[in-house]
């Protein structure tokens, strides 16, 4: 017969606790203790990954944008701010954009370059259509 | 098989995010604020590239565009049902024609089976 001593468990816990907590208490202080110089870094790499977490936020924010707003932001960045971060995968989750594969491609009527006539896509049911977005600049 | 251009709204406007790229071929255009406008830098894109298929113009509202999320350019295609069977990444880096044409092969091969 196994007789379970709640107390003896209870007790063993809360010293695991608190081994645990005086451990992160110790660490801390070591932290705080260690020399200025030290200090300075670890401050530095903090602000650091601080401003460069900020960035990536204002970013990611920027490029789900309308194009004309993301571009004013773009435009004001120097070419070497674009090594600080993954470009292509953010734009990639940032443009992912609502219609997926399998779906009901969203309707449109849209005139041709002349002006003599118009293109509405449910019309052109019974056939496949490739649609190229783009611009010239 | 229907091929159309959706002219949208531009990518690297001389007063907004100019690219050097187009400064050097001379590809200088101001962002359009009308439809008159885009239709007018569509046709000299056109014209200039020689683009074989025909193209239709987004309104200046970009409704087309926000619906397909195409800026700054993007591939998709459609089958004859109208559902979306090929949806490229975002431009410039997922516009990649070569699986544009990978798609439309497994289309028709679908197509020619039923």
């Amino acid at each position: 017969m196994i007789i379970i001593n709640r107390g003896a468990l209870n007790a063993q816990a809360s010293a695991n606790l608190l081994f645990t907590t005086a451990a992160v208490r110790n660490k801390l202080a070591k932290l705080l203790m260690q020399k200025p110089r030290q200090q300075t870094l670890i401050t530095i790499a903090v602000v650091l990954v601080v401003l460069w977490g900020s960035f990536l936020v204002f970013i990611g924010w920027a490029m789900r944008q309308p194009p004309e707003k993301f571009g004013r932001v773009m435009m004001h960045m120097p070419m070497p701010a674009f090594f600080l971060f993954p470009f292509e995968t953010m734009w990639s989750q940032a443009r992912a954009g609502n219609v997926q594969p399998g779906e009901m491609a969203p309707d449109f009527r849209l005139p041709t370059l002349d002006h003599q006539s118009e293109v509405e896509l449910s019309s052109l049911r019974g056939k496949p259509v490739v649609l190229v977005f783009g611009s010239y600049t | 098989m229907a091929f159309y251009a959706v002219y949208i709204v531009e990518a690297h406007p001389t007063d907004i995010w100019q690219m050097k790229s187009n400064i050097k071929d001379n590809v200088l255009f101001a962002n359009p604020k009308s439809d008159e406008e885009r239709a007018f830098v569509a046709g000299a894109c056109v014209r200039k590239l020689g683009i074989k298929f025909p193209a239709i113009i987004d309104g200046i509202e970009n409704r087309t565009e926000v619906a397909y999320t195409g800026w700054p350019d993007r591939l998709y295609l459609i089958d004859r049902d109208g559902k979306v069977v090929f949806k490229s990444k975002p431009g410039p880096f997922g516009f990649k024609p070569d699986q544009l044409e990978a798609a439309i092969k497994k289309l028709n091969r679908v197509q020619a089976a039923k």
